[in-house]
């Protein structure tokens, strides 16, 4: 059975490219536009792995991922951010990523960081 | 001359004659020129003169007995002097005046004329005595003296007049200047303060003048750091430079400042003195805030579709057909390149911006060197299909610094590399530990660099001029790069020779 990933970012084109190219990978692709709806999604849908955008309206990736690991049931999925701020990387290592890439990620680089993970 | 024989003097009341030849001899002898005019007679000629009276005038005996003596100025009858003359001789009084005389020949000579009356017993003016002096070399001397007082009067006017200019200057320069400025005395008393300050903080000239400056407004200035250093300031003429002070001002609220301070040097003047100037940063402060606040947006917002774009292409690399056509395999990979570009330029123009305002802000963990270099030297090659870059040497170094930031100058260095050489094939990097140093250095066989153009290449905006034609770009990378490694107490350089590649190094201390 295939892996399932959650895409969470706020801009549609990424969301669009990352559906499109990791699908095309072999992964199963849970597309989220609104990070309020995180929480349920995890939830209901138990994805294998998160990818995460850090800048985002009404709630941000950071606060998102500290809320997941303070969770029993989340603290340990795997999440990898991905920013374009320039302190992304910091901010991702505190608030508990297992990985960070920026954007514009190399898309091989960051297949072979989801593999490592999951 | 009975008068004179057996050698002594003694005056004769019998022979008159002689005693009359006696002082007519003595008359001669004189060097001051005499005369005798005839007051009884009119227009008082002159009826006596002596040898002296010739010889200053070039005048003889038999020219002048029965003139008046005025013949002696010529035509320069203008003469004050000649008033004073008038007046003696009709109020029958002695008087003494300096004339211009001039002798037969019509040269000029100053005469010192001393006039008296003698009068008979019932008080009439009989005749007038004059006595001359030729006093021109005197008159010379106190003319020029009086040139040279005057060369220095002149002189002391004129500086008098510049000083009062330059103060004047001076004065208008510091009610001009757009910073408060304030004059201490050792003991930290206000001397005296410009109207900038007064309006800048909206205090009296009576509260703050006098007043130790410690002990000005609310305790704004009572710092224990800025005391130390203005403290500093008079033993060691170690100016203070940049202080800022964040502070809730009385009238005027929550303001940053920045103090400068120096000893006051005035041509050897008021060595005692401290200037402070004041300037109130708290606009500038926020719009750099704004502005770095807006580029982290802009670049952000930037990146997003670029990011899409780049996977895109990506998406398309793996899609192409076996037997797609060439051309439609280098547009692929030339629209990969320029994406690189463009995120580039954006990553760089938030980068300068920050070191311009010295906001980089280095974020200093932990982090193993050599890996640290294998993946970014991997990153670059995963992109480059013209170069193969050679990575040897080791560290085996923990280090502690960005590791962000570093690894932006190692991606620096290699893309330059990559650039400057299109017709090589080769990159090497090399890493090791000097001392308590950790070294990269990234070597190309490219175009190389002037030794003109070595020492600007770090310089913000610098481009050599050939490359920008070739190679378009900001000229900003390796100012960034520069700056980056100073700010971990690093060193970077260049050694290069045009046509034969370039060899870019930097170190980074390991304490």
């Amino acid at each position: 059975m295939s892996k399932k990933i959650l895409i969470c970012d706020d801009d549609e084109g990424i969301l669009d490219m990352l559906e499109f190219v990791l699908e095309e990978e072999g992964f199963d692709i849970i597309p989220e536009k609104n990070s309020l709806n995180i929480y349920n999604v995890i939830r209901e849908q138990h994805p294998d792995l998160l990818l995460l955008d850090l800048w985002m309206p009404v709630l941000s990736g950071d606060q998102v991922l500290k809320t997941l690991r303070k969770n029993p049931d989340t603290a340990t999925l795997p999440v990898i951010v991905i920013s374009a701020s320039t302190e992304g990387s910091l901010i991702a290592k505190a608030s508990g990523a297992n990985d960070y890439i920026s954007k514009p990620f190399d898309m091989d680089q960051l297949v072979t960081k989801i593999q490592t993970l999951i | 001359m009975d008068s004179l024989n057996k050698g002594s003097f003694i005056f004769s009341n019998q022979t008159s004659e002689q005693d009359f030849e006696l002082m007519t001899r003595a008359l001669d002898a004189s060097i001051s020129g005499v005369i005798i005019t005839d007051n009884q007679q009119p227009d008082n000629p002159i009826i006596y003169c002596n040898a002296a009276f010739e010889r200053i005038t070039g005048y003889k005996r038999k020219e002048i007995i029965g003139h008046n003596c005025r013949f002696l100025q010529k035509e320069d009858r203008s003469q004050k002097e000649r008033e004073i003359l008038r007046n003696a001789v009709a109020d029958g009084k002695s008087c003494v005046v300096e004339m211009r005389n001039y002798q037969k020949n019509g040269t000029l000579f100053w005469n010192e004329l001393y006039m008296s009356p003698i009068k008979d017993a019932e008080g009439n003016v009989c005749y007038f005595i004059g006595v001359q002096n030729d006093v021109t070399r005197r008159k010379n001397i106190e003319q020029e003296l009086k040139q040279h007082q005057d060369q220095m009067e002149r002189k002391i006017e004129e500086r008098t007049k510049s000083l009062r200019e330059s103060e004047d200057y001076l004065a208008s320069i510091v009610a001009t200047v757009r910073e408060s400025l304030v004059v201490l005395n050792p003991g930290f008393n206000v001397l005296s303060v410009n109207d900038h300050f007064i309006k800048t903080f909206k205090v009296s000239r009576e509260e703050t003048e006098n007043k130790l400056l410690y002990e000005l407004g609310n305790g704004q200035w009572d710092i224990p750091a800025l005391k130390e250093l203005l403290e500093n300031i008079l033993p060691t003429n170690n100016p203070v430079e940049e202080f800022e002070v964040e502070h809730d001002f009385p009238h005027i609220g929550k303001k940053l400042m920045l103090l400068n301070a120096h000893r006051i040097e005035l041509e050897g003047q008021f060595k005692d003195r401290i200037l402070i100037a004041i300037e109130d940063i708290t606009d500038r402060r926020e719009i750099e805030r704004r502005k770095d606040d807006f580029l982290s947006i802009a670049s952000h917002e930037l990146k997003t579709p670029l990011t899409t774009i780049k996977g895109y292409v990506q998406v398309m690399n793996r899609l192409l057909p076996e037997n797609a056509s060439e051309k439609f395999k280098t547009v692929l990979q030339k629209t990969g390149i320029y994406i690189t570009r463009l995120n580039n330029l954006i990553s760089e123009l938030l980068d300068v911006s920050r070191i311009q305002t010295g906001n980089i802000e280095l974020h200093k963990e932990p982090f193993d060197f050599d890996k640290m270099v294998a993946e970014a030297v991997e990153n670059i090659q995963s992109v480059t299909k013209t170069h193969t870059i050679i990575l040897k040497g080791s560290t085996g170094i923990t280090y502690v610094g960005d590791e962000s930031h570093i690894v932006q100058v190692i991606n620096n260095l290699l893309s330059n590399a990559i650039k400057y050489s299109p017709e090589e094939h080769q990159i090497n990097v090399y890493l090791s530990r000097v001392s308590d140093f950790v070294k990269v250095s990234v070597t190309d066989t490219g175009m190389g660099i002037s030794h003109e153009d070595q020492n600007k290449i770090f310089d913000r905006f610098f481009r050599v001029g050939e490359i920008q034609q070739r190679f378009p770009g900001m000229g900003i990378g390796l100012y960034i790069c520069s700056e980056i490694i100073k700010n971990h107490g690093g060193t970077i350089w260049v050694e290069s020779e045009k046509g034969q590649g370039s060899n870019f190094s930097f170190t980074l201390p390991l304490n």
